[in-house]
């Protein structure tokens, strides 16, 4: 099958994410394997700088945003050409903890594929150039999240 | 000159305290120039041009490129959704 007529779906949405819509929109009738990742609000973090959060405020670029989750999709499908679809969702607004923020999935024929890797670089390479930013609300007052990545020519 | 069209987002939209700005530029502007530019006409952007993100027509873009005619300049800090 040509990668056209695979599954690929993206969005920044300010809707829940419901993962069983989204597995049912990239599973084909030859898929065997769904790797998924979720990221959630974490409420408290003991790693590093430990504080508490109240909740996540998140914004986008989302034309922008769009565009690079295709960009993400496209890259995953070079890389591992056995990836069948593809499903990355950004939720944005204002977001409370165990909340699922953002999710990617990738489906295959079987697990052994490579897809588990699929998925995890879908959402380092989400994390570096979709434009998404999140500020943190917490007992201590407020402050944005900024990231450290900077892109280079042609990503 | 150029008509363009500049969109701020998270620390950059909270320093210039609004969403967008409209403006007319002179047709050579680089990203450096139009960043000089707002340096020197926005003094709460000043410390931000040192290290934002800047997008033409949704995509990355560099200093030595040339603002298009009626561009979209996206300006952020370094991404952190997820």
């Amino acid at each position: 099958m040509q990668p056209s007529n695979l599954p690929t779906f993206y969005s920044i949405t300010e809707s829940e994410i419901d993962l069983n819509d989204l597995l049912a929109k990239i599973t084909l009738t030859s898929t065997g394997a769904a790797a998924i990742f979720t990221g959630m609000v974490r409420g408290v973090t003991t790693r590093g700088d430990a504080h508490e959060t109240e909740y996540l405020e998140y914004e986008s670029y989302i034309p922008m945003a769009e565009a690079k989750m295709k960009q993400v999709a496209d890259e995953i499908r070079e890389k591992w050409p056995v990836v069948e679809g593809v499903a990355i969702v950004q939720r944005i607004g204002k977001l409370y903890p165990k909340t699922p923020t953002v999710l990617i999935a990738c489906t295959a024929a079987h697990r052994d594929t490579g897809v588990f890797d699929a998925a995890r670089y879908g959402i380092d390479r989400l994390k570096e150039i979709v434009p998404v930013w999140k500020k943190e609300v917490g007992p201590s007052g407020e402050e944005w999240v900024e990231g450290d990545y900077i892109p280079k020519p042609g990503e | 000159m150029n008509h363009i069209k500049l969109l701020f987002f998270a620390t950059i939209r909270d320093r210039a305290g609004v969403k967008s700005l409209e403006m007319d530029i002179p047709t050579d502007l680089t990203i450096q120039g139009l960043k000089d530019k707002l340096s020197a006409d926005y003094p709460n952007l000043k410390q931000s041009m040192q290290s934002v993100l800047i997008t033409i027509n949704r995509e990355y873009a560099f200093d030595e490129a040339v603002v298009p005619p009626n561009a979209e300049i996206g300006m952020f800090p370094p991404v952190s959704g997820g």
